[in-house]
């Protein structure tokens, strides 16, 4: 494995726990959960969802929401590693992770054909701009790029597109990326969801004995890895390193995970050896957390054999949402700020543990003093994806 | 009464496995040739999670009868019979 | 990188033998006619059905089909042990997705309403279906990917699969794309593009409104790092080399990105040919120029190009003929005239 290191040098997140880091860490820190109905689009459903209400966040008819979140989110990052003047020399790379963005999935387009053969195509047009890492690249003027990946893994997109941004620094294809995941709330995926009978009619509350499902949220998570070398060369000392990835299939079914949990010991078991830690060396884990009866149940179990009884974890999608392809890269955020200030929220929605899983996640803001942070994603699919994250 | 209800059940019975076949997609099978106290899930038909939820629609869409809770799921979903009554007690009449 | 196996569906069959007839016998017509559509290069319906390997698929779309079958296919082709099967990852590569079961969702919320939409359909209607589909099919518990960008899809599917190599995340990967035509997107193409009225890409006008002709299909490679399986040929698309020892460029000029003057810039010192017009147009139609590159250097054979019409006189394949080559570059240019360029060689 090559030595170089991977530091993570900006961090951007736009939910609707918040429109920046400190909003959102002033709503972790409040437990407060901005979840309410659903005025984005006409929905029969009344699913509790968790919306970003930002007057300040462009809706136009040109440009998917969901891109508009990711620059929102990019802006934050970009501006806190110190590139808000450009790039300059260097090669950037860019990796996202999207589920909406990627489909022809507008239902006045659709509903206009059915009826009469034919529909303008305006919606087709904006679709065809918004593959999320090439609208990036145009949108920060970021031009000559030649490693630009849109992931479309379902709930790991976000982590997935960071380990494959990973994976080019390491090989030194670039010498930093824009790397995470965004998406919009949209009416597809809650009519898709519901009809699974995998959503909640309540606030979520992962692994909690009586969860009930998830709520859908939407945002956008972004992170700037950059070679620690060329960190240097800018004159800054970063304190936060992506160390490992890990990414394991299931391979046993499209929408339930596969129940000994193979396929996420597997994708840890992964993330950990690259960074050379064992489990001992966690100080907490940020998991995916649904809030569904398998997700949590499969999840748990692992954690619990992986990292023992005492694990400290919780699931921030109490206080997000579950974001989708967003989902990877806010929660990786996440991960750096607890690591960074040294706490973390509590497992908003939790309240009873759950025989069946054994062990409960954290129910109230904890410090954490050690210096290495676990992302868990586990998608639809079957894709189980982990990251690795330290501070110096 | 119990002449009609019966008859009423044969013609749910053979409704529902043609639609089971048709609807979720199970090649090789011929609706004439499932029984009538066929298991649905694992031994028997075979079904999945996504199979129970998809005959959640297949009722409503085509019987109008909603399964408002899937917890009761397992017992409703039992076999052809189980399912067969359960339409049969719900269907508005 | 090397391709140890190979698989293909697209519209005059599945597997490589299909292949080499279709390259040998060369253009046909459109095989389907809509009424939007002056015509399509569809995958026939029988092609995709397989009772054995897709016995445990019966609820698979076609997009999820073409791909089980096409990757099955690239594995079975390349000979690895069996054993090694848990060392593989897969990367998926599609333009569009299975947009054929997004619309047919779509109209299950406008028939049904929200709360009366088919689960089914909802999980196949996602990108990442297929991946996991093969995954499936295969028992492959190794990293799973689904990527897509638009023109650039199957150049980053290879760089991703370069990279993955190099880091040792795996020692096999099967990478491919899959891409299909359905009634919606055959509308979206004829608003969008210009579409041959006689059913051929002239993949050699260069013209500022080039024609196409809209196609389905998927293409897989099996590839390692690992030289004794290198059944076919290297792939790379990150090490170009000299331009010198280029010996022949297979255009990707299929008239899905637009103007099409920038190919008139590149050099005329090789050979050239195109297989869109057998092959059809779709954004991730370099997978299926890479297979028929791949093909070429292994059989150390070319096919003629299928169309003949060159008014920039190039130097295209005129015959099918036996004859030694070592260096092929697939190139597209994509809808805002980047450069995208796949190399494919062989030792001399």
């Amino acid at each position: 494995m090559p030595e170089t290191n991977i530091a993570i040098t900006g961090l951007g997140a736009v939910s609707a726990c918040g429109n920046d880091i400190n909003e959102t860490l002033q709503n972790f820190s409040d437990g407060a959960r901005n979840a309410g109905k659903v005025t984005l689009f006409e929905s029969e459903l009344h699913y509790p969802v968790f919306q970003i209400n930002n007057p300040t966040l462009l809706d136009d008819p040109f440009t998917m929401r969901t891109l508009n979140l990711a620059f929102q989110a990019a802006q934050e990052a970009i501006l806190e590693a110190e590139f808000e003047n450009g790039f300059g020399n260097l090669r950037v790379g860019i990796s996202l992770g999207t589920t909406v963005a990627s489909q022809l999935n507008d239902t006045d387009f659709y509903r206009q054909y059915l009826n009469q053969g034919s529909a303008p195509m305006n919606s087709v047009d904006r679709y065809l701009k918004s593959n999320l890492a090439q609208a990036l690249a145009q949108f920060f003027k970021i031009t000559k790029i030649n490693f630009c990946t849109t992931i479309v893994n379902a709930c790991s997109s976000g982590t997935d597109a960071i380990g494959v941004g990973l994976s080019w620094l390491r090989n030194d294809y670039c010498d930093l990326v824009i790397a995470g995941g965004a998406d919009e709330l949209n009416r597809v995926p809650l009519d898709g969801f519901g009809s699974l009978s995998v959503v909640s009619k309540s606030l979520c509350a992962p692994f909690d004995r009586d969860r009930a499902g998830l709520n859908l949220g939407e945002g956008a998570g972004i992170i700037i890895l950059e070679k620690e070398t060329i960190a240097h060369k800018r004159k800054k000392t970063p304190s936060l390193f992506l160390k490992g990835y890990g990414l394991a299939a299931d391979a046993y079914h499209l929408t339930a995970p596969r129940p000994d949990g193979s396929g996420l010991e597997q994708a840890l078991e992964q993330a950990l050896k690259e960074a050379n830690l064992k489990p001992k060396d966690v100080a907490f884990i940020n998991a995916h957390g649904t809030a569904t009866k398998d997700n949590d149940l499969v999840e748990g179990k692992v954690l619990a054999k992986v990292f023992g009884k005492k694990v400290k974890f919780l699931s921030t999608k109490g206080f997000t949402g579950h974001t989708l392809g967003a989902a990877g890269g806010l929660e990786a955020v996440f991960a750096c700020l607890g690591l960074r200030h040294g706490w973390v929220p509590a497992c908003a929605g939790f309240m009873n543990i759950d025989p069946g899983i054994g062990v409960a996640p954290i129910t109230h803001k904890t410090k954490i003093s050690g210096n290495c942070a676990v992302s868990t994603s586990l998608a639809f699919g079957g894709n189980n994806a982990a990251l690795v994250i330290t501070r110096n | 009464m119990a002449e009609n209800k019966e008859a009423e059940l044969k013609t749910i019975r053979k409704k529902l496995k043609e639609l089971l076949v048709s609807h979720l997609s199970l090649e090789d099978v011929v609706p004439e040739k499932i029984k009538d106290d066929e298991i649905l899930f694992g031994e028997g038909l075979g079904l999945d999670s996504l199979d129970a939820v998809e005959i959640v629609v297949l009722l409503q869409r085509n019987f109008g009868v909603e399964v408002k809770d899937m917890a009761q799921g397992k017992k409703i979903f039992y076999s052809v019979d189980t399912l067969a009554n359960y339409i049969y007690d719900n269907q508005k009449k | 990188m090397h391709i140890a196996g190979m698989g293909i569906v697209f519209n005059r069959g599945r597997g490589l033998a299909n292949l080499d007839q279709a390259l040998t016998e060369g253009w046909i017509m459109p095989n389907s006619v809509t009424a939007s559509c002056a015509g399509v290069y569809q995958v026939p319906p029988e092609v995709i059905i397989d009772k054995q390997v897709l016995k445990d698929v019966r609820r698979a779309d076609n997009f999820s089909k073409m791909a089980t079958l096409a990757a099955f296919d690239a594995l079975a082709d390349s000979g690895i042990p069996e054993e090694n099967k848990s060392k593989l990852g897969i990367i998926l590569t599609t333009a569009f997705g299975p947009h054929v079961t997004t619309f047919g969702f779509l109209n299950e919320i406008l028939t049904y309403g929200d709360a009366g939409v088919s689960p089914t359909l909802f999980s196949h209607s996602v990108h990442n279906a297929a991946a996991s589909y093969i995954a499936l099919n295969l028992q492959t518990r190794g990293p799973t990917l689904t990527m897509t960008q638009f023109a650039n899809s199957f150049q980053q599917a290879i760089i991703l699969a370069e990279s993955w190599l190099k880091e040792k995340r795996c020692e096999y990967i099967l990478v491919g794309s899959v891409d299909q035509i359905g009634q919606v997107m055959e509308y979206i193409c004829s608003q969008k593009l210009k579409l041959a009225s006689d059913g051929k890409i002239k993949p050699f006008n260069f013209s500022q409104i080039p024609e196409a002709v809209p196609a389905e299909g998927s293409a897989f490679f099996l590839v390692t790092d690992n030289i004794k399986y290198n059944k076919y040929c290297s792939i790379s698309a990150l090490q170009q080399g000299t331009k010198k020892e280029d010996d022949l460029y297979i255009l990707d000029s299929d008239g899905m990105c637009g103007n099409e003057e920038c190919y008139k810039n590149i050099t005329k010192k090789v050979a050239f040919t195109s297989y869109a017009p057998v092959f059809g147009s779709m954004l991730t139609l370099s997978a299926f120029s890479c297979m028929a590159a791949a093909l070429i250097l292994k059989n150390q054979k070319i096919y003629a190009s299928p169309i003949q019409e060159n008014p920039h006189n190039l130097n295209i394949l005129t015959k099918n003929e036996t004859l030694a080559v070592h260096k092929i570059k697939c190139l597209r240019y994509n809808c805002y005239q980047e450069e995208l360029i796949i190399q494919l060689s062989r030792p001399r």
